[in-house]
């Protein structure tokens, strides 16, 4: 009867008005969601909404540049040899079920992630080992590293600080709570997942943290829920924003759909200057790319003009080398490579003469569901075929190609991707896409190998002294763009779609400006 | 009938047996390095080849398909290779939304295929016939992914009188989930807002998956009626004085459905499979969006679980296609 009488009462309402919502609508975030919760288990793009709202860390970049900060810690000291590194943390943080933070839990999450080996602990596995990580006081960190590594705390904003008292009853197998934490949570952020609502790439709720170390007082109207529904396509995404079914894209807006989104009344376009380098890979292991004439050749032959200015309508900065723009420790008078076909064709000629073989088609591989890449890739094919080479695009995911870079024989000719900000150093780009102790990595995947810029990267890696780091950096930079190993083409400009009712949006080239606890909704 | 029964599913076993081999198969020497996947970003050679080692990922291809095989028969589909979750877990949590769709849209081909056919057919080469062959011709032509962003730009966009995508409006929450079929919990947790919000998030979608089952449903409908008009019964009927109508609906349609319900069975399947395009665009929680973005990050357990739970679908939908027709026409099951 129940059921007769709901349905009855569906029919008539379903011929008479659309369901209106009574209560204001949340916070709707079309921006992508990770494939688990769990912070020690995956590192990449999308988790970073999880890590910057749910969890905190030692320390945590804000702004645009990015400033180092601290964050759980409140102040570090290093011992001269830089091996001895000492936390002392800040008083009276409370995770999520209102036990404080200690010692001990920053000891536990490191250890987690150091033995369960995934996720961003590759940041830190070459140098440290969960037994050299100790607490020496109820609010004091030790880490021992086995060699000196200067990145370690620009690193430090990627580990989450999680609550062990949260996991230990749901640890299965000695799997660390991996299972349970993929789905729940156990952190001390901004925001607490609602439980049970979680899935993955699918939803996620959460809800503001009352007692957030950091306060409130900074933003009084501060969002208290916000439903994360990603969005898979774009051409949907983008119609879902102007009609306000949700509040926020993710934060590659096609280049195309800017205009449209400003000429709506309810939206808008959050433009940032961002640290993520556009780049065609060359695998220089392999003929015709270990010329160094035929690499010119190819550098010169891509219109970045056309490319950055027609094709992507400006939206983006040009990139004449492996480090943003943006970041310190890049040349200042690094000189861009040109689009010349002149002078493309003369390094061709040369690279003939040397014996290198131009003849046989090139293969590009693009990751065919990012849609620049695809254009980018087109555009070359034409231009290359004026200089009589052949260009062979290849269709391919992000997985496909970063599994086949784990060896030089597998790695494509050509392929093409960003490097994002994962942390804010020259290591994330020029150290680990040209040392060649990475080959075998994906970002080292263009296989070049420089015994010169070898040893000028491994010494800004131990150096602690940051005008010298600068200095070698710089130095590797200079050399690495003159062996010209791969085409860099731009630098970011992260654009994402906003309701205007979203009020604080703050970008950081860590996280994408996806840090909900500055932001408020218009009333 | 129980042996015709049991003889179809029997056939249906060696099928899937088949295809959990050859899609396992597949799954791993295609390109992609699951290990690599999971590792993540900012992985070393060595943390992968310690994945690889930990997932059983450097064992021979035949030694890791008898594992599959294994663990299939005991009912264990593997946990996601990225989520860490159990794969039976989160494609039943997927399945409803996808199987949901699929009805709404077979009613819709089906219910309005047939009389569509039965009418093209009894106004053969008439004004009605040659609209229902346009529109069965540009349903099976058109990119339903085309279809689908016209619908959402004239429906949602111009008209504002459906919504875009999801399966429910974002601060309306989800009913208590009992069957995941959101217009039957709906109705058990007696929210008619909600059903009446679940029913509007499906018309889009519905009508695009329906469009191409509907003309092929029109199609074969018409010929089939087209043939059983030739046939001496008719014309004994139509002797015998019976009504236009009566004779169309009880003898005609009777002997020439049974070639339209074995396209019904087959269209259940390429629903199925066409929902993956649909659910994308739509940003339909269900199987197809599941399986993309399992393809997307290489996670071949969850693929092959999508896999063999569309199979064993269709091969369920095929042997209730079998038995639907021995009783419509008894003559299938004796042969």
């Amino acid at each position: 009867m129940h059921l007769l009488r709901s349905a009855f009462l569906a029919l008539v309402m379903l011929a008479a008005q659309p369901a209106q919502a009574q209560a204001p609508r949340p916070l709707v975030w079309g921006d992508t969601l990770p494939a688990t919760l769990d912070p020690h288990a995956i590192f990449d793009v999308p988790s970073q909404f999880v890590l910057l709202n749910v969890y905190d860390g030692l320390y945590r970049y804000q702004g645009n540049p990015p400033r180092l900060e601290p964050w759980l810690a409140e102040s570090h000291t290093v011992s001269a040899d830089g091996l001895t590194w000492d936390f002392t943390l800040r008083a009276g943080v409370k995770f999520h079920d209102g036990s404080a933070m200690t010692a001990e839990d920053v000891v536990y999450s490191f250890r987690r992630l150091l033995t369960m080996n995934r996720g961003p602990s590759a940041a830190f596995t070459p140098v440290l080992t969960p037994d050299r990580v100790t607490a020496t006081g109820p609010l004091t960190v030790r880490f021992v590293l086995s060699s000196p590594y200067s990145p370690f705390l620009t690193a430090m904003p990627l580990v989450a600080i999680v609550n062990p008292r949260a996991i230990a009853p749901n640890v299965v197998n000695n799997d660390w709570g991996a299972a349970w934490l993929a789905v729940n949570s156990a952190g001390s952020g901004a925001y607490s997942v609602l439980p049970g609502n979680y899935q993955p790439r699918v939803s996620l709720d959460i809800q503001r943290f009352p007692d957030f170390f950091r306060g409130w007082a900074g933003n009084p109207r501060p969002v208290e829920t916000v439903r994360a529904r990603p969005v898979m396509e774009t051409s949907t995404r983008v119609l879902a924003l102007l009609r306000g079914e949700i509040d926020a894209t993710d934060s590659y807006l096609p280049t195309d759909q800017v205009e449209r989104v400003e000429r709506n009344p309810r939206t808008r376009v959050a433009r940032d200057e961002s640290m993520r380098v556009f780049v065609i890979r060359m695998n220089n292991m392999r003929s015709p790319f270990n010329n160094r004439d035929a690499r010119l050749c190819l550098t010169h032959a891509f219109n970045y003009e056309g490319f950055n200015n027609v094709i992507l309508r400006g939206f983006v900065v040009r990139n004449g080398g492996p480090n943003p723009n943006n970041l310190w420790g890049n040349p200042p008078d690094l000189v861009p490579y040109a689009f010349d076909l002149t002078r493309a064709r003369a390094h061709c000629d040369a690279a003939r003469a040397a014996g290198v073989d131009l003849s046989r088609p090139l293969e590009i591989h693009v990751q065919n569901e990012l849609e620049q890449t695809v254009q980018a890739a087109q555009m070359y094919q034409a231009d290359l075929r004026r200089l009589g080479i052949t260009l062979r695009i290849v269709p391919n995911t992000w997985p496909g190609i970063t599994s086949s870079t784990t060896r030089s024989e597998t790695t494509p000719d050509m392929w093409i991707h960003w490097v994002s900000t994962y942390f804010v150093d020259p290591e994330n780009w020029v150290g680990q896409m040209y040392d060649s102790q990475f080959h075998g990595t994906w970002k080292a995947s263009s296989w070049y190998s420089n015994p010169e810029v070898d040893r000028l990267l491994r010494a800004a890696r131990t150096s602690l002294n940051r005008e010298e780091r600068q200095r070698l950096y710089a130095d590797a930079t200079r050399r690495v763009v003159a062996d010209a190993p791969d085409i860099w083409v731009y630098n970011t400009v992260n654009l994402r779609g906003l309701s205007r009712r979203i009020e604080g949006y703050t970008f950081s080239p860590v996280g994408s400006g996806g840090e909900i606890r500055l932001m408020s909704l218009a009333e | 009938m129980l042996a015709y029964i049991a003889r179809r599913i029997a056939l249906a076993l060696p099928a899937l047996f088949g295809l959990v081999v050859l899609t396992f198969i597949l799954s791993r020497v295609i390109p992609g390095d699951p290990a690599a996947t999971l590792a993540g970003d900012a992985a070393t050679p060595a943390q992968i080849a310690d994945i690889r080692a930990r997932y059983g990922l450097d064992r021979p291809i035949m030694e890791q398909a008898w594992v599959h095989m294994r663990q299939v028969l005991s009912g264990d589909l593997g946990n996601s290779i990225f989520s860490g979750r159990p794969v039976s877990e989160d494609i039943a949590r997927r399945l409803p939304a996808t199987l949901e769709l699929t009805f709404v849209a077979l009613l819709l081909a089906t219910c309005l295929g047939i009389p569509l056919g039965l009418l093209a057919a009894l106004n053969h080469n008439g004004p009605i016939d040659h609209l229902v062959r346009v529109l069965s011709v540009g349903g099976l032509a058109m990119a339903s992914f085309w279809l689908a962003i016209m619908l959402q730009l004239q429906f949602s966009m111009e008209w504002d009188l459906l919504p875009l995508r999801g399966r429910m409006d974002v601060p309306l929450g989800l009913p208590p989930r009992v069957t995941g079929f959101l217009l039957i919990d709906s109705l058990l947790a007696g929210r008619g807002d909600m059903f009446v919000d679940a029913a509007r998030h499906l018309v889009l979608p519905a009508v695009t998956l329906a469009l191409p089952g509907l003309a092929t449903i029109a199609r074969f409908t018409r010929s089939g009626v087209l043939e059983a008009l030739q046939k001496d019964y008719v014309l004994y009927a139509r002797a015998a004085g019976y009504g236009r109508f009566r004779l169309a609906t009880i003898y005609v349609l009777r002997n020439a459905i049974t070639v339209t319900v074995t396209q019904i069975g087959l269209l259940f399947g390429a629903l199925i499979s066409g929902a993956v395009a649909i659910e994308a665009v739509f940003d339909w929680p269900g199987l197809g969006t599941y399986a993309v973005q399992a393809i997307l990050s290489a996670d071949y357990k969850a693929l092959l679980a999508v896999t063999l739970v569309v199979g064993v679908i269709y091969a369920a939908v095929n042997v209730l296609v079998d038995v639907a027709q021995a009783l419509i026409d008894p003559r299938v099951a004796l042969q």
